[in-house]
C-alpha cells in the first residue's frame, strides 16, 4: 500500500469527516438543485460549488496539517511530497466533479462548453487553492470554518456567485491561465520541504479538537509553557477572596461549601478574565445591530446564550478529588446550572429590553437596491434560554465523552428549535400564552434534574465509561 | 496477618466497559500502615480498581467498602481522609498555583501550612504561575502536594511518578517514607516504574486483565522467588542441577543461572552445597519477579 494510499484512507476513517461530508453534501445538492430549477445564465447559480472548493480546499489541508504535526510523520522517507499528491489529488478530483454541473449552462454551444468547463475547473481550483493557503498559513486554522456563514451570507448578499460565474464564462482564458498560474505556484509551495520542517512536532487544533478537552488542554500546556515568561500579570485576588469567604461561612462536611466552590471553578475564571467578557459583550452589541437587520432572524440572541453556555464544564465528571462525595456534586452542579440559566435568561432579556428602543434609533439601511430595517428582539421569547439551557446540559451530560457529537446534537436540536420558530411563527404566536411557555420549560428542567441525579449517582463520575 | 481492620474492603468486585472486564471477582483488603504497590501492565485495571476505593466508578458486582462505608456513597467526612493523585493531572488551569492550594485547602480543616510551605520550597513549585503553564513534572508535584497537604489516613497515587525527572523521584520516594512513618497512614501506589516501587512497599499487589494474580507481603514475594548463580569450580556443570521449582534456567561455558520459585532459601543452600561448585543465592529484583508472575 503506498504512503498515498494510507493518507487517502483518512478520507473515510475519521468519523468526524463524516459529518462534514453531509454538510458539504447539504451545501452541494442545495447548489445543484438551484441551477436545474433555475438555469439562468449569469445570476451566480451555477457557481455554489465552484466557491464550495474554498471550503474544501479549508478542510482537506488541515487534514494533512495534523498529520504533520505528529513527530516523525514525515521525517520518514518519501512522506514529505506526500501532503502535495494527497491535496492534488483531491483538487482534481473534486474541482473536476463541481465543474461538470456546468455541462448544463444555457446558450453555450459544444466549443463554449467545453472551455467553460474548463474555466470551472479552474475557478474551482483558485478557490481550492485559496482554502489550502489560508489553512497553512494561520495557526489554528480550523476556527476559520466559525466563519463560514458569515462568509456565504456576505457572498449571497453582494452578489458575488454572480460576478463569478461572468468572470468563468464571459473570461474564460483569463480564468484558465489564473488557475494554471495558481496551480503552478501551489505545487513548487507545497514540496518545499520547509513546510514539513514547520509543523513537524509542533501541537495544533486539528478537526473538531476545540470539543476535545483533553487535547485542547494538552495543547494549552504547551503553548502556556512557552508564554511562561510573559505571564507574569496575576488575577485579582478579589474574587478569590470572595468566593473562599463564602466557602469558609459553611461547615466542613457541608454542603455549602461545595455549593461555593462549584460557582468559584465555574465562575471564577470568567470574572478573572473580565476582559475576554467584555470583549464578548462588545461582540455581542455588534451581533445585535447586525442580526437586528435580518428580520425574524434577530430572536436567534436567545438562542445563542444556551449554545456558549453548553461549553461550560458542570463539576460532575472530575477526577481531581476534594472532599466533596457524589451528592455534593450533584448539588453543586445543580446550582451551577440554576445560577448559569438565571443569568443567562436576564442577561438575554437585558439585550431584547435595550434592543426596543435601538430600533427606534436606528436608521434605515439602503444595499443593492434593498430597504434593511432593523427590528427589535420579541421581549416575549425570554424564556427560552431557561428552556435551552437545561436541554443543553442534559446533552452535555449523556454526551460527555463524545464532544464532538455532544455539540452536534445541542446545535441540531437549537437549530431545529429555531426553525421551527421561524416556520411556525405565526402558528407559534397565537398558541403562546403562560401555560404552553411554563410547560416546556418546566419538563426540561425535570428531564435535565433527573439525568443529573442519575449520572451523579449511579455512573462512573471520571476517566472511561460508557 | 494484620488484626487491625482493613480501611479498604473489596468483595467479589467486578467491573465491565461494553465488552471489556475491567475488574474481574476482586477481592482485596488493605491494611492501614502500609504502602501498597498495585503492579500491572496498561490495561491491567489498576487505575479502576483505584477509582473504586475513592468511589468515581461504582461496581456492577460485589461491594467495595472504605472507611467502613459503601464506595459510591463517600461523603466529606470519609473523603476527608482520603488524598488521591489521578493519572490524568486534572488541576484547574486558570488559577494560579497558590489559588489552587488555596482554593483545595479550603475544603480541608487539618491542611497542614508549614508541610505546604516545605513541600513548595523542596520541590521549587512556583506559587505565582498559572496552573495551566506548569510543565507535566511541575504539574505532578502540584498534584502530589493538593493530595497529601491535610496529610490523609490514605494516600492513593495513581502513576505519580511517571512525569517526574530521577531527582524529583527520588525526593518523592523519601517523602512517602516521611508519611508512611506517621502512625496509621496507608498510601497506595500504582507505577510502571517498578525499581522505585520497590525501594518503598511493603505490599505488593499484581494485576493482569482485570484480575489479581498477587496480593501478598512485599517480604514474603522476595523470599518466593530467588536467582541462583553456579560457577563451576574446573570442569564442567553437571547434566542435572538438583534444584526444584526452576522457573528460568541459562547455562554456559561451566556457569548457570537459574531463577527458582517457592524453594526456601535454606533448602536452596543445602542443595547447593550437594554440588562441587561455587553458588550464589540472591534475591530478584521487582522487575523480574513481576514478569515471572504475570507470564506464569
Amino acid at each position: 500500500m503506498s504512503i498515498l494510499t494510507v493518507n487517502l484512507k483518512h478520507l473515510y476513517q475519521r468519523r468526524g469527516l463524516w459529518l462534514v461530508y453531509v454538510c458539504l453534501g447539504f451545501f452541494a445538492f442545495i447548489g445543484i438543485a438551484v441551477s436545474f430549477k433555475h438555469p439562468a445564465a449569469g445570476q451566480g447559480q451555477f457557481t455554489g460549488l465552484v466557491v464550495l472548493a474554498f471550503v474544501v480546499g479549508l478542510l482537506l489541508a488541515l487534514l494533512p496539517i495534523e498529520i504533520l504535526s505528529k513527530p516523525f510523520s514525515y521525517c520518514l522517507p518519501g512522506h514529505r511530497k506526500v501532503v502535495r499528491n494527497f491535496i492534488f489529488l483531491v483538487a482534481v478530483v473534486f474541482n473536476f466533479l463541481t465543474s461538470l454541473l456546468f455541462l448544463s449552462y444555457p446558450g453555450l454551444n459544444s466549443w463554449q462548453l467545453v472551455l467553460v468547463i474548463c474555466s470551472a475547473f479552474s475557478a474551482g481550483l483558485i478557490f481550492y487553492w485559496l482554502g489550502v493557503w489560508l489553512a497553512f498559513s494561520f495557526r489554528n486554522s480550523a476556527a476559520f470554518i466559525g466563519f463560514l456563514p458569515l462568509v456565504i451570507f456576505g457572498s449571497t448578499f453582494f452578489g458575488l456567485y454572480a460576478i463569478i460565474e461572468r468572470a468563468i464564462v464571459g473570461n474564460p482564458f483569463v480564468v484558465i491561465l489564473v488557475g494554471v498560474l495558481s496551480s503552478c505556484v501551489a505545487w513548487l509551495w507545497l514540496g518545499n520541504a520547509g513546510l514539513a520542517r514547520r509543523y513537524c512536532g509542533v501541537p495544533g487544533i486539528g478537526f473538531f479538537d476545540a470539543w476535545n478537552r483533553d487535547k485542547m488542554q494538552k495543547y494549552r500546556q504547551v503553548r502556556m509553557a512557552k508564554k511562561w515568561d510573559k505571564l507574569k500579570k496575576h488575577p485579582s485576588p478579589l474574587v478569590e477572596t470572595f468566593f473562599l469567604g463564602r466557602m469558609n461561612r459553611y461547615d466542613y462536611v457541608g454542603t455549602g461549601r461545595y455549593i461555593w466552590g462549584a460557582l468559584y471553578t465555574a465562575f471564577g475564571m470568567l470574572v478573572l478574565s473580565w476582559k475576554e467578557v467584555l470583549s464578548i459583550l462588545l461582540l455581542a452589541l455588534v451581533i445585535v445591530c447586525f442580526v437586528g437587520y435580518m428580520g425574524p432572524g434577530t430572536n436567534i440572541l436567545f438562542i445563542m446564550p444556551g449554545l456558549m453556555v453548553a461549553q461550560m464544564r458542570l463539576p460532575v465528571y472530575s477526577s481531581m478529588l476534594i472532599s466533596g462525595g457524589r451528592t455534593e456534586r450533584y448539588r453543586g452542579a445543580m446550582t451551577l446550572v440554576i445560577t448559569a440559566a438565571v443569568l443567562v435568561t436576564v442577561l438575554a432579556t437585558l439585550v431584547a429590553a435595550l434592543s426596543l428602543p435601538l430600533a427606534t434609533i436606528m436608521p434605515d439601511i439602503t444595499l443593492r437596491g434593498r430597504t434593511l430595517t432593523f427590528s427589535a428582539m420579541n421581549i416575549e421569547l425570554f424564556f427560552i434560554p431557561l428552556l435551552m439551557i437545561p436541554i443543553a446540559f442534559t446533552i452535555q451530560l449523556i454526551y460527555y465523552r463524545r464532544p464532538v457529537v455532544m455539540m452536534v446534537f445541542i446545535m441540531l436540536v437549537f437549530m431545529l428549535l429555531f426553525a421551527t420558530s421561524i416556520i411556525w411563527r405565526e402558528q407559534l404566536s397565537a398558541v403562546i400564552n403562560p401555560m404552553y411557555i411554563v410547560s416546556p420549560v418546566v419538563l426540561s428542567w425535570v428531564l435535565f434534574t433527573l439525568v443529573l441525579r442519575y449520572v451523579c449517582m449511579r455512573r462512573c463520575l471520571a476517566g472511561q465509561s460508557v | 496477618m494484620n488484626n487491625e481492620k482493613p480501611i479498604v474492603q473489596m468483595r467479589k468486585v467486578c467491573k465491565r466497559f461494553g465488552n471489556i472486564k475491567a475488574l474481574d471477582d476482586i477481592d482485596l483488603e488493605i491494611h492501614p500502615g502500609r504502602i501498597i504497590g498495585l503492579l500491572g501492565a496498561n490495561g491491567a485495571g489498576k487505575s479502576t480498581l483505584l477509582r473504586h476505593i475513592i468511589g468515581l466508578y461504582l461496581e456492577d458486582e460485589g461491594e467495595c467498602v472504605t472507611f467502613g462505608c459503601k464506595a459510591g456513597k463517600l461523603t466529606p467526612k470519609e473523603l476527608g481522609r482520603i488524598g488521591y493523585v489521578p493519572q490524568e493531572g486534572e488541576l484547574l488551569e486558570w488559577m494560579t498555583v497558590k489559588q489552587l492550594i488555596r482554593y483545595v485547602s479550603t475544603y480541608y480543616p487539618n491542611w497542614n501550612r508549614q508541610l505546604e510551605e516545605k513541600y513548595v520550597a523542596d520541590y521549587e513549585i512556583s506559587t505565582k504561575a498559572r496552573v495551566g503553564s506548569l510543565s507535566p513534572g511541575q504539574r505532578q508535584r502540584l498534584a502530589i502536594l493538593l493530595a497529601i497537604g491535610f496529610e490523609p489516613e490514605l494516600l492513593i497515587l495513581d502513576e505519580p511518578a511517571a512525569a517526574l525527572d530521577p531527582v524529583a523521584r527520588a525526593r518523592f520516594l523519601d517523602l512517602l517514607l516521611q508519611i508512611i512513618q506517621t502512625e496509621n497512614h496507608t498510601i497506595i501506589i500504582s507505577s510502571h516504574i517498578l525499581s522505585d516501587v520497590e525501594k518503598v512497599i511493603d505490599h505488593a499487589v499484581i494485576m493482569k486483565e482485570g484480575r489479581i494474580l498477587l496480593d501478598c507481603s512485599f517480604d514474603e514475594l522476595r523470599e518466593r522467588f530467588s536467582r541462583v548463580r553456579i560457577s563451576a569450580l574446573g570442569g564442567e556443570l553437571p547434566a542435572e542441577l538438583p534444584f526444584e521449582n526452576v522457573v528460568h534456567c541459562k547455562r554456559s561455558d561451566g556457569q548457570a543461572i537459574l531463577t527458582v520459585q517457592d524453594c526456601p532459601r535454606k533448602k536452596l543452600q543445602e542443595q547447593a552445597q550437594k554440588l562441587n561448585c561455587w553458588v550464589e543465592i540472591e534475591t530478584l529484583p521487582l522487575e523480574e519477579i513481576y514478569k515471572i508472575v504475570v507470564s506464569s
